[in-house]
C-alpha cells in the first residue's frame, strides 16, 4: 500500500499517510488486526495548579492593604500604620506566594530575594521612625542570616553525602556568627560585648566539633569524598 | 554490593544543568524480536547484566561542585512502553535510575539519560541485554563476539573511563560559527513526540550514496539539508535574509581514537551550506557535506575540538565554583548559544552486526534521539539485516520536514516504507 501523494510505502492497516495525512483507502483492512507501533499508554501528567490559588490570595492581600490604606488616609490623612500592613503583605507575598508560582522552589534564587525584601521592610520601619539602627545592626544581621540560611540550604539540599560532618561545621559557623550579632548590637545599642553569644559559641561549637570528629571513620570518609570532589 | 560513583564525562556535564520542566536530553535504542517479549525473563536478564555495565546502571546525584553518577543498588524493572518514545525523564526518575527499560509486543527498548552514555554505548548495552535474554529464554549459547561481552566478567577499565581526557591536542579549535536556520512549528502541548520511521533498503541507499561519491551519512545529511533549505524558502527567508543550513552530525570518537569506553565519547560537527551564496542541487550539497565531513573528522581536528571542550572542566577556578552557580551559568550559556549552530541532528549509528545465532531471533534494531530544547526535529539512523531505519522525531504537529525528506528519497530512486506512532485505527476524516 503506497501513498498516492508522497510515493512512500505505508504500514499495513495505516489509515492515513503520516507524512502528508492523505487518507488511505484500504477496503481489505480489518480493524484491530494490526498491532500499532506504540501502545496507547501515556505518561502520568505533572500538574501545577497552584497559580489560581496564588492569584486569589494576592487579591485578598491587595484588598486588605487597600482597605487599611483607605482607612488611614480617611482618618489620619496620612499613610500611618497602614504602611506596616502593606509592607507586611508585600513581604508575605514574596516569601510565601511567589515561590508557588514556579513549579520548583529554587532556594538559591528565592532566598536572596526573600532576605533582600526583609532588609527593605526593616529599612522602612527604621526610616519611618526616624531611627538609625538599620545600617549598623539590621542590615548586617539580616546579611548574616541570609548567608547562614543559604549555606544551610546548600549543604542540605545540594549535597547528598557527608552531611554529618558538614552539619558539624555548620553548627560551629552558627555559633561564631552569634558573636557577630552581639558585636553589631554592642556598637548600635551599647549592649554588653560578647555576653550571651559566648554560651552560644560554646554550645554550638562543642556540638559541631563532636559531629565533625564523629565522622572521621573510613566508610563515611568515602561518602564525604564523593560529595566534595571537584 | 558496594556502590561506586563516577564523575560525569566531559560531554555529559552539560545535560544535568540544562534539564527543563518538560525536557531533557534522552535517547532510545530498541530491538524487535521474532516473538513476544517475556517481561519476567527480561527483568532477570537486566539484573544479570547490571554488574557487567556499572556505568550504565546509575543514578544522577549532586555534589557540592559537580554532579556525579552513582551505581544503583537494584537493577531497574522493565515496564510497558508508552504511546511515544522518550517520554520525559523527571528529575525524580533521574535520581532513581538514569536508564529505563521498556517492552511492548516483540520489542525491548532502553532509554538513557545522555549523561550516562551515548548511542554506541546504549546500543552495546542493548545488544548484550538481548543476548542474555535470548540465552535465558531459549537456552541457546550465543558466542561473545563484536560488542558482546561475557556478563560474568569484570568490566574493563577502559569501559568506565572518560576518554575525552585522554585524546587531547596541544592546540585547540575555536567554536565560532554562523547561526543556523531554525525550524519551528506548533508545539504539542502534552509533550507528545511524533515518530516517523522510514525503512530503506541499505543496498540501494549505499548504491545511491556511492554514485554521488559520498558516505551514507553525508548523503542523508544532504537530503535533510535540502529539505530544511526548502522549508526556509517556503517561510520567505531568501537571499540575504536566509540563514545557513547546517546539520549537526555526532561523530563516534571510539573509531577515531581506537578507544572502547562505555561512557559518552562522541563529538558533534555542524555541516551544511549557505543559501545566501546561491542555489544548490542535491548532488552539490552531498559533495559539499561529504568533503566537510571528511575534513572535519580527522583525528587532529577532533582532538583540537575535544581539548577546547575539556579546557573549562580543568580550570581550577571553574572547578571550585559551587554547583548551583555552575548550573545557572551553563544553562544560560546553553540557552544563548548551545543549539544555535545547527538546524537538526543526524545521528547515524551505522550497521549493527550480531552473531548469526542471535540475528535469527531479531527482526530489527532502532535508534531514536530526542528533540533538542530549541528545535523541534531530529533524525537518527541505524541499519540491520539490509534495511536502514531512518527515525525522524518531532515535537510539533507539522510533518512537513518528514514529507520533504522521504518523498525526496523516493524521487532519488530509493524506495521508502513509512511507519509512525500515530494511532492507525482512527481516520482523520472521522475525528
Amino acid at each position: 500500500m503506497y501513498c498516492v501523494y508522497c510515493g512512500v510505502k505505508l504500514q499495513d492497516g495505516a489509515a492515513e499517510c503520516p507524512l502528508c495525512h492523505t487518507p488511505v483507502m484500504h477496503p481489505d483492512r480489518k480493524d484491530g488486526e494490526q498491532r500499532t507501533l506504540y501502545p496507547d499508554r501515556l505518561p502520568a501528567e505533572e500538574r501545577h495548579g497552584r497559580a489560581l490559588l496564588v492569584w486569589i490570595l494576592s487579591l485578598v492581600m491587595v484588598g486588605i492593604s487597600m482597605a487599611c490604606l483607605f482607612l488611614c488616609l480617611h482618618r489620619y490623612h496620612e499613610v500611618g500604620w497602614s504602611g506596616y500592613v502593606m509592607m507586611s503583605m508585600a513581604l508575605a507575598w514574596v516569601w510565601v506566594l511567589l515561590p508557588l508560582l514556579f513549579p520548583r522552589f529554587r532556594p538559591m534564587i528565592f532566598l536572596p530575594i526573600d532576605f533582600a525584601c526583609l532588609a527593605g521592610f526593616l529599612l522602612y520601619i527604621c526610616a519611618k521612625n526616624g531611627e538609625h539602627w538599620f545600617l549598623s545592626f539590621a542590615f548586617p544581621v539580616t546579611a548574616i542570616m541570609a548567608v547562614l540560611t543559604l549555606l544551610g540550604v546548600a549543604i542540605f539540599r545540594y549535597i547528598r553525602a557527608g552531611r554529618l560532618r558538614l552539619l558539624g561545621l555548620y553548627l560551629m559557623v552558627i555559633g561564631a556568627s552569634t558573636m557577630l550579632v552581639e558585636f553589631f548590637a554592642h556598637i548600635t545599642f551599647g549592649t554588653k560585648m560578647f555576653d550571651w553569644s559566648l554560651y552560644c559559641v560554646i554550645a554550638f561549637g562543642a556540638l559541631g566539633l563532636f559531629l565533625f570528629v564523629a565522622t572521621l571513620i573510613p566508610p563515611l570518609h568515602a561518602h564525604l569524598r564523593k560529595t566534595f570532589f571537584f | 554490593m558496594k556502590k561506586q560513583w563516577y564523575r560525569l564525562d566531559n560531554a555529559a556535564l552539560i545535560f544535568p544543568a540544562i534539564i527543563r520542566k518538560n525536557w531533557n536530553n534522552v535517547f532510545r535504542v530498541s530491538v524487535t524480536l521474532r516473538e513476544e517479549v517475556d517481561p519476567e525473563i527480561l527483568n532477570r536478564a537486566i539484573a544479570e547484566l547490571k554488574p557487567r555495565f556499572p556505568t550504565c546502571f546509575v543514578r544522577l546525584r549532586a555534589g557540592f561542585f559537580w554532579y556525579y553518577l552513582e551505581t544503583v543498588g537494584e537493577a531497574p524493572k522493565a515496564r510497558e512502553d508508552y504511546a511515544y518514545p522518550l517520554t520525559h525523564m523527571t528529575k525524580k526518575e533521574l535520581h532513581t535510575c538514569c536508564v529505563r527499560f521498556l517492552y511492548y509486543g516483540n520489542r525491548i527498548a532502553a532509554e538513557f539519560f545522555h549523561s550516562v552514555t551515548d548511542g554506541t554505548g546504549g546500543m552495546t548495552l542493548l545488544q548484550n541485554l538481548t543476548a542474555v535474554y535470548l540465552e535465558l529464554k531459549y537456552g541457546k549459547r550465543i558466542p561473545r563476539e563484536g560488542r558482546l561481552v561475557n556478563p560474568k566478567e569484570e568490566p574493563m577499565r577502559e569501559e568506565t573511563r572518560d576518554c575525552f581526557l585522554r585524546c587531547g591536542a596541544p592546540g585547540t579549535i575555536g567554536r565560532a560559527e554562523d547561526t543556523a536556520y531554525h525550524l519551528s512549528g506548533t508545539p504539542e502541548t502534552d509533550g507528545f513526540r511524533h515518530i516517523v520511521t522510514g525503512v530503506l533498503p541499505t543496498g540501494k541507499l549505499l548504491e545511491k550514496a556511492h554514485e554521488t561519491g559520498v558516505t551514507v551519512t553525508a548523503y542523508l545529511a544532504a537530503v535533510l539539508a535540502g529539505a530544511v533549505g526548502e522549508l526556509q524558502v517556503e517561510k520567505g527567508r531568501i537571499g540575504k535574509r536566509a540563514k545557513p543550513v547546517k546539520i549537526t552530525i555526532p561523530v563516534n570518537l571510539r573509531k577515531t581514537f581506537g578507544m572502547g569506553t562505555m561512557r559518552n565519547f562522541t563529538l558533534a560537527v555542524n555541516l551544511g551550506y549557505d543559501p545566501r551564496l546561491g542555489e544548490y542541487t542535491h548532488e552539490e550539497i552531498s559533495r559539499l557535506i561529504g568533503h566537510q565531513l571528511a575534513a572535519e573528522t580527522i583525528p587532529q581536528r577532533m582532538a583540537g575540538r575535544v581539548t577546547k571542550n575539556v579546557e573549562p572542566q580543568q580550570s581550577m577556578f571553574l572547578r571550585l565554583v559551587p554547583l548551583p552557580i555552575k548550573n545557572i551559568v551553563m544553562s544560560a550559556v546553553y540557552a544563548l548559544s548551545g543549539e544555535k549552530k545547527g538546524c537538526l541532528n543526524l545521528s547515524n549509528m551505522g550497521a549493527i552486526e550480531v552473531p548469526e545465532e542471535m540475528a535469527e531471533e531479531i527482526e530489527r534494531f532502532e535508534f531514536i534521539i530526542g528533540v533538542q530544547l530549541s528545535y523541534p526535529n531530529n533524525c537518527s539512523v541505524v541499519s540491520f539485516k539490509g534495511k536502514t531505519y531512518v527515525n525522524m522525531i518531532r515535537s510539533i504537529r507539522e510533518s512537513e520536514l518528514e514529507r520533504l525528506v522521504f518523498s525526496r528519497l523516493v524521487e532519488l530512486g530509493i524506495p521508502v516504507e513509512i511507519e509512525s506512532n500515530a494511532p492507525n485505527n482512527v481516520r482523520q476524516s472521522e475525528e
